[in-house]
């Protein structure tokens, strides 16, 4: 007699497996360091999502950054496509991950204020270096260097193909 | 999550899919050098990438890898005879040599040329490191030979097996640099496994559960970081190379023998898990080897006369729920590699990848999935090589050491990640 293990690993058994939505739709919040990752952020954007939303700025007025000790509470906003200012806290506080997006060589010191309200909420921050065209092996050290004390998972991205194929995974 | 046309774009490695001619640019793995141990042995039956092939060494130990079938009425030649340099059907005495080619037709006259008109379908098959190699692409663009380091090695400092795991190679392969799993499913054997226990590094994964992930191309697949803290600043790193499309090097641990695997897809619902183990500057021990025979690290026990590992899905993997409950394994399952398979066969056969949810730190899966995708595409559309068949790409070591916290790892371990003769691993 078969075992269980032998019965129910079948292609024919895997029919059988129930067909129902496992998951909810999950608030991915993704957002550009700099003004090279912007525009990759705008690009991506614009395909169909699964409830992503999509920043291409940080702004802040804080003289620490909200969550950090000593620091002031709220003083740091996100900007979305249609050019609206939200509350950077606010926003990661909904989200149930966070992707920060920098293209190599970049300044990429804002992902501390984002780590530190990703901090604050408990949220799981994954990072992607983009390589520009002729961006040397130094500005992606320095990119990662930026990004790798905050990030749960640190990528160097092949493109904005990565970018796409990422967020799709993770149902973004 | 895939996409299910990008789930069967990925899975599929039957002759005329994107995937199976991806896999027909590389050498890949067919058989043990043991399973075809002498001239003139019997036959050994091959499926791979889902053709049905023979392989067999003839009276003047040259290899040959061919169609499974006689031409003739379709009799499996795996009944043959071999003798007298070629492969005897045993039906009307067709005989075939190691390039396929039929030699002699009894039934006709030798002077008529029939037989130079028959010629079975035939792949090279080339003997390296204890493994028999076949090239199943274009004859035009059969690559170098391969060049991993475990099989350019004297042979007293590699071993090898394989293990038939019943379900589709990606869901296989994928578990290779997934490096999250390890600190659940095998943290039990760090500490007690003869090839894995004592190594100081091995502190440091104990310590530490939740390791922080890297990831960045090499120019034959994947470099993936997976870094963990440790004393004075510094960063204990495990880095695994993924070449493609289907090696990987486990991080080493202390002096003991380095290891990885390759998973060949024998058909889309099977697959061989290859496991290497060697060693780059010194002969493996007797007590390795004989560990190694023994099933233990990344190597299983068999049933006898076979590949197929002795825990397997006939007998529930001989699941000890006892030894589960009381923490000796973590999933009741008897060692590392049918730990991997267990769970990886209980997906079934192919893996439905709609229904996932990844997290971010699986983005060495999301990342290899991409590239292996990617190339599949050039290839079909452009026709351009793929990564990994570059033999260069080959010489990548995984490495295990210890970085300042500000340092890249590629870029601090870079010397490390280069397999150079006579070079020591670099490990902790």
């Amino acid at each position: 007699m078969l075992s269980e293990s032998a019965r129910v690993t079948t292609a024919q058994e895997a029919a059988y497996r129930i067909q129902y939505p496992n998951s909810k739709r999950r608030a991915a919040k993704i957002i550009a360091l700099d003004k090279t990752s912007a525009k990759i952020v705008d690009e991506v954007s614009r395909l169909p999502w699964n409830g992503a939303s999509f920043f291409t700025s940080l702004s802040f007025s804080a003289k620490g950054s909200p969550g950090a000790e000593g620091g002031e509470a709220l003083q740091a906003w996100l900007n979305d496509l249609a050019g609206h200012a939200l509350n950077l806290v606010a926003e990661v506080a909904s989200s149930d991950f966070v992707v920060v997006i920098t293209a190599a060589g970049e300044d990429a010191r804002a992902v501390s204020i984002i780590a530190d309200a990703c901090k604050l909420h408990n949220k799981t921050l994954v990072g992607l270096v983009v390589p520009r065209d002729g961006a040397s092996e130094d500005a992606v050290s320095e990119s990662l260097n930026h990004l790798r004390p905050y990030t749960r998972m640190l990528v160097v991205a092949s493109g904005v193909d990565y970018v796409e194929a990422m967020l799709m995974a993770l149902r973004a | 999550m895939l996409k299910k046309e990008q789930n069967d774009y990925v899975t599929q490695t039957g002759p005329g899919t994107p995937m199976g001619e991806l896999f027909r640019c590389y050498w890949i793995p067919a058989l043990l050098s043991e399973e075809l141990p002498e001239n003139d042995c019997p036959p050994v039956r091959v499926k791979l990438l889902s053709e049905r092939l023979l392989a067999f060494r003839d009276s003047e130990g040259r290899l040959g890898l061919i169609d499974e079938f006689c031409a003739h009425r379709g009799v499996s030649l795996w009944f043959g005879r071999n003798e007298d340099c070629g492969l005897r059907c045993p039906y009307h005495g067709w005989k075939f040599d190691v390039t396929g080619q039929c030699v002699e037709v009894p039934s006709e006259p030798a002077e008529s040329g029939y037989a130079k008109k028959i010629k079975l379908k035939s792949y090279p098959l080339i003997e390296k490191g204890g493994v028999l190699w076949t090239y199943m692409g274009d004859p035009a663009k059969q690559p170098a030979e391969p060049e991993f380091e475990f099989c350019t090695v004297p042979l007293n400092q590699t071993f090898s097996s394989k293990r038939l795991q019943e379900n589709n190679w990606l869901q296989a392969m994928e578990g290779g640099i997934d490096s999250s799993h390890v600190s659940w499913l095998h943290r039990g054997d760090l500490s007690s496994d003869p090839l894995f226990k004592g190594a100081a590094g091995n502190k440091y994964n104990m310590a530490d559960l939740a390791p922080v992930f890297e990831v960045v191309e090499n120019d034959g697949g994947l470099l993936i970081g997976a870094r963990r803290n440790a004393e004075d600043d510094q960063y204990y790193w495990r880095i695994t190379p993924w070449v493609m499309p289907t090696y990987t090097g486990v991080p080493p641990r202390g002096d003991h023998p380095i290891h990885g695997h390759f998973w060949i897809p024998i058909d889309d619902h099977n697959c061989w898990a290859w496991s290497y183990d060697y060693h780059p500057t010194r002969p493996l021990t007797d007590g390795e080897v004989q560990a190694m025979r023994d099933g233990k690290g990344i190597h299983v026990k068999y049933v006898p006369g076979t590949y197929i590992p002795l825990a397997n899905k006939t007998n529930d993997y001989l699941m000890n729920r006892e030894a589960q409950k009381a923490g000796r394994t973590y999933s009741g399952i008897e060692g590392i590699g049918m730990q991997d398979a267990s769970l990886q066969e209980s997906m079934g056969p192919i893996c439905d990848r709609t229904k996932e949810n990844l997290v971010g730190t699986d983005n060495g899966v999301i990342m290899a999935r991409h590239r292996l995708m990617r190339a599949a595409k050039a290839l079909a559309e452009k026709g351009v090589i793929p990564p990994g068949v570059n033999p260069e790409h080959h010489k990548v070591r995984q490495a295990a050491l210890l970085l300042k916290r500000d340092v890249h790892f590629k870029e601090g371990a870079k010397e490390a990640l280069i397999a150079k003769k006579g070079v020591r691993q670099t490990s902790v």
